[in-house]
């Protein structure tokens, strides 16, 4: 199981922040994304085409949910059908002693992998090496943090942080290729590198993007071609797909296939869409003879047992929740400590893996509403973040998570705002505390706890000598005459 | 009025006729000369605001108080201030104790559920108001009529200037290069973004320029703000840096939760920017 | 028929979790009310058969349309009239790239395109790359990953997304347009659908009518592949063809 490292929040983003090639990237990338989205949407749907698309998409993923047990035993019936293995992972242990089994039983020695969240959430690389069976990745981003021994940076971009040189510097090390600045030169190293595996892989694992259930279905949405390479070479095939990929009708992915690469990388369509629903047939020339699905649910099973969290289910990964968020923006992938980042992994990484640990993460937000705006499937991201405050600061035993000093705060600013009387007394005494600190209206340094992070780089105002109630009722409610009329 | 004397049908048809158009001659006299409130009970009425000053402009800000008050009676509304309001209990709210900010939002409802229009100079405050109050008492039946309620007769300053009042031209002018910042709440929640640039625009000598993401957030957040005081210092780096590209010589917004974040920046580096709420342009020059 | 695994034995567990999660204590019995899931084959029969109508009304659009999107793409579109004029383009796409090692797939539209004839004049005379044409197991993988250029047909060519359907089949391996760095297409008019709706309609029918409920793989070729993952810079051609050609013929 991945680590969550959810309690290094504040310490990795602070890094993040003081980074500068880091946020020389992210604001080159980020531009990108956002500017690439809402060109091919202009171009090619228009706004007001694109909001009933997403109507229809939130409305057909939030009833698979609901519906989730028909449509896990119509995908289970339908794959199997079709000559395919299902099967059903509680957690991360589970799905790796079902890979390990499957690898074992076909005494598999290397693995290459395809993009996959789940097999990150999983943490099977380690697993397969220490079973002496070598993981490869072929997805050229989870290749290079492979070499680097990092978790993914962004959803979609995993290796967006690296530099150029940085990269050739790891394929020297790992590759014995020569340093190069040339980008498309590093491209034909790794392609290069990873032909061989693919010619030689026993088996291959692949994520899955969508899981249709009537025919048993999965759909990759790639542009390398390591996901088809995966999925034809190798003489085994394993799926890891969260238990929430599923849509019901092969009809859907038309609509899905719109909105996922637009969301996500600003094209109509990414280069290659493979739909693998078994073991090849008979009569076909190349292809797996033994197909897998696992199903994994590590976690989800608390969304889905949360009325108010289950739409975070619809999230079909597209990231452009990430590349949207002024947070993000400044802090990148790894503060949010496990293996969804920005905003949707802000939302599912504390009900999935521990709400004490990862209780930072509803917090690391300003709820400015952009990711609500561009999410595919309609996700209100921002009352999810409120729901799962609400959980920090007044759920369960098994929830609560909030600093005793905000206990403290919010207990203290309810006494003062109860009534008019209460307030005027307690602004009274603030005042004068802070006159020795307050110069020309404004304070340069709180040493108070809490507060004291926004002076850093801030000035804050003074409090006004008279409050508005004050100047209120010493004359400006008198005159209620109409001067112009 | 005349009256029909005769028996005899046709007649009869004849004068009703005569007495119909007869009727409505002499509803033209006396239109004509005493006005249509010859036929009303009723005075003239005058649109009536409660102020939610809200407690960043109560406290901290209370001269955009006084510029909301000028610029709603510069318009003929007759403005209230429930002396006994307190806060909308937003940040309690956001951080996630709800206990609290019902409370103080049940509060907040006994005051101003019977006023006629409730008018807040904040876009974040409204949307508490109008949109979270509802997500506070969606398990109390009674509580969530309350909100219901009170969310149809709560509007954010520029919206009922707009829209309610009527009126996008307030008679103000000013000078210079005026930039916009649209704030989160106000945007996105509210749908806000074109009444504030007419209200602006109208206002004589200024032009606006508008900077390049004007809808990308300031970094404040509220509590966001000082629980990771860097992150949202980062963020407010960036819109900083818009405003001056702007070439802007002012800075408006209609949130003071921005307006002190952005504020705070300003005079920490020395900018010649000013950064004013809405309202205070507004007074200006009347 | 293929041989049908079992079920899992955590099935009934799992699905159990589920049920419990969204409240409920019984599975549901009917399929929820969803309507691509109600069709039954006489109406989708009848769903095709205006969407082929369609189609052929819309010909010329659709093609036009299919080489706009595809020069978007990054696609290299050649539009010919007759098989030989198609015979002709790959050949000299061939020669320009210099090749000798090409393998093809063996759809019905090699019967009516000699390609063999036409590469055989440029020095690069095609190896089918099917399972009977191989002596050992392994061979046709080796012989995939060892050609330079593949030529293969399409199921059916999508005008929206400039995407070209390839469905494996007996003497259709998916190494062809995969393995080699160069990769021509070829697409005949009729082949032409507007929009991936049209697709899927035509696919559900046919998996109603096969008794095999249809293909278990293809792929839509939308476009060489591609990569932006050092520095968002694009690099063409990764682990797939760098080059695509599509040759629509009719």
């Amino acid at each position: 199981m991945a680590q969550v490292k959810t309690a290094e929040f504040k310490k990795i983003s602070k890094q993040a922040i003081k980074n500068e090639k880091l946020q020389h990237s992210l604001d080159h990338v980020m531009e990108h994304f956002v500017s690439a989205r809402s060109s091919i949407i202009d171009q090619d749907i228009g706004a007001e085409n694109w909001e009933l698309l997403r109507t229809r998409a939130a409305s057909i993923k939030q009833s698979t949910i609901e519906n989730l047990d028909y449509y896990l035993d119509l995908v289970d019936k339908n794959v199997r059908r079709n000559g395919g293995y299902v099967h059903f992972a509680n957690d991360a242990n589970e799905a790796n002693q079902i890979v390990l089994d499957i690898a074992k039983r076909n005494e598999v020695k290397t693995v290459i992998k395809s993009k996959s969240m789940v097999s990150e959430e999983m943490g099977i690389n380690e697993v397969l090496e220490k079973a002496g069976i070598e993981p490869v990745e072929t997805d050229l981003g989870e290749y290079i943090i492979q070499l680097a021994g990092e978790t993914p940076f962004h959803i979609i971009a995993p290796a967006m942080h690296k530099t150029k040189e940085e990269v050739s510097d790891l394929f020297q090390d790992w590759l014995k290729t020569a340093p190069t600045q040339d980008i498309k030169r590093l491209c034909i190293y790794a392609r290069d590198a990873l032909r061989e595996k693919f010619a030689t892989a026993e088996m291959g694992i692949s994520g899955a993007n969508f899981v249709v259930a009537e025919t048993g279905t999965v759909c990759l949405v790639t542009n390398e071609g390591n996901g088809r390479m995966t999925t034809s070479a190798p003489r085994v095939h394993v799926v890891l797909a969260g238990m929430e990929k599923i849509v019901p009708a092969i009809e859907d992915l038309a609509l899905f296939l719109r909105l996922l690469p637009r969301s996500a990388t600003g094209q109509r369509i990414t280069s290659y869409n493979t739909f693998a629903s078994g073991p090849r047939n008979q009569s076909d020339e190349d292809g797996p003879e033994e197909f897998h699905l696992v199903i994994v649910d590590n976690g989800r099973m608390n969304l889905l047992k949360d009325e108010e969290m289950r739409e975070a289910l619809r999230c079909i990964r597209c990231g452009a929740c990430l590349n949207h968020c002024p947070v993000y923006k400044k802090i990148g992938g790894h503060a949010y400590g496990w293996v969804y980042s920005g905003p949707i992994g802000a939302i599912v990484t504390p009900p999935m893996t521990n709400m004490k640990v990862a209780s930072d993460l509803p917090y690391a937000s300003t709820l400015c509403g952009t990711c609500r705006d561009v999410c595919p499937v309609k996700i209100d991201i921002p009352k999810l973040l409120l729901h799962l405050r609400h959980k920090v600061a007044e759920g369960s035993s098994s929830e609560r998570g909030s600093a005793w000093m905000e206990r403290l705060f919010i207990g203290q600013w309810h006494k003062t705002v109860r009534n008019r009387k209460s307030l005027e007394r307690r602004v009274k005494l603030a005042r004068i505390f802070l006159k020795p600190i307050s110069r020309n209206g404004k304070i340069k340094k709180l040493r108070a706890p809490m507060v004291s992070g926004w002076t850093n780089s801030r000035d804050f105002p003074a409090l006004a000598p008279k409050s508005f109630g004050d100047i209120w009722k010493s004359g400006l409610s008198g005159n209620n005459g109409n001067r112009n009329q | 009025m005349l009256r029909s004397k005769f028996q005899n049908s046709f007649h009869k048809n004849i004068a009703q006729i005569v007495s119909l158009l007869s009727n409505i001659c002499y509803l033209r006299r006396v239109v004509r000369r005493r006005g249509w409130s010859r036929f009303s009970n009723r005075p003239k009425a005058k649109l009536k605001a409660a102020l939610c000053v809200t407690c960043l402009i109560d406290q901290f800000y209370p001269e955009v108080g006084e510029a909301v008050v000028k610029v709603l009676r510069g318009q003929g509304v007759d403005v209230s201030f429930p002396e006994d309001q307190t806060c909308c209990g937003q940040i309690a709210f956001n951080g996630g104790f709800r206990n609290d900010a019902a409370d103080v939002a049940q509060h907040f409802m006994d005051l101003f559920e019977n006023e006629e229009h409730v008018v807040v100079p904040s876009g974040s405050c409204t949307s508490m108001i109008k949109i979270y109050y509802q997500e506070l008492f969606k398990d109390d039946p009674e509580q969530l009529e309350r909100a219901k309620a009170i969310a149809e007769k709560t509007y954010e300053f520029s919206d009922f200037l707009v829209n309610v009042v009527g009126q996008s031209d307030v008679g103000a002018s000013s000078y210079g290069l005026i930039t916009y910042h649209d704030a989160c709440h106000l945007l996105r929640e509210l749908g806000i973004s074109k009444e504030p640039r007419e209200l602006i625009g109208n206002v004589d000598g200024v032009e606006i320029q508008e900077m390049h993401d004007s809808d990308s957030c300031c970094g404040f957040g509220g509590l966001f703000s000082v629980k990771f005081p860097d992150i949202s210092a980062a963020i407010l780096e960036e819109k900083i840096k818009n405003i001056i590209d702007s070439g802007a010589g002012t800075l408006v917004a209609n949130d003071c939760g921005c307006l002190m974040q952005i504020r705070g920046a300003m005079q920490r580096k020395n900018l010649n920017v000013r950064a004013v709420h809405i309202a205070e342009l507004l007074a200006e020059g009347e | 028929m293929p041989y049908i695994p079992p079920e899992h034995p955590n099935k009934s567990a799992f699905l159990k979790k589920v049920r419990e999660a969204l409240g409920r204590t019984h599975p549901i019995l009917h399929a929820p009310d969803h309507p691509p899931l109600k069709s039954n084959i006489a109406r989708q029969r009848e769903k095709v058969r205006t969407i082929v109508a369609r189609n052929d009304a819309r010909m010329l659009t659709n093609i036009n349309r299919l080489m706009e999107n595809a020069s978007f793409a990054s696609w290299n579109v050649h539009r010919v009239e007759s098989y030989e004029d198609a015979a002709a383009t790959i050949a000299r796409v061939a020669r320009s790239h210099k090749v000798k090692n090409v393998i093809r797939s063996s759809e019905e539209i090699f019967k009516k395109i000699d390609v063999d004839k036409s590469l055989r004049s440029v020095g690069a005379p095609p190896t089918i790359l099917a399972s009977s044409r191989t002596r050992r197991r392994g061979q046709l993988k080796s012989i995939a990953f060892k050609s330079e250029m593949g030529v293969t047909g399409v199921g059916y060519a999508i005008a929206e997304t400039a995407s070209c359907a390839v469905i494996p089949r007996k003497g259709v391996a998916r190494l062809t347009s995969l393995a080699p760095s160069v990769l021509i297409l070829l697409v005949e008019t009729e082949q032409i659908l507007e929009n991936l709706d049209d697709f899927f309609a035509i696919t559900r029918l046919k998996r109603m009518e096969s008794r095999s409920h249809g293909p278990n793989y293809y792929n839509f070729i939308s476009g060489p592949s591609r990569t932006a993952d050092i520095e968002q810079t694009l690099t063409v051609g990764v682990h797939g063809p760098g080059e695509v050609h599509m040759v629509i013929v009719g």
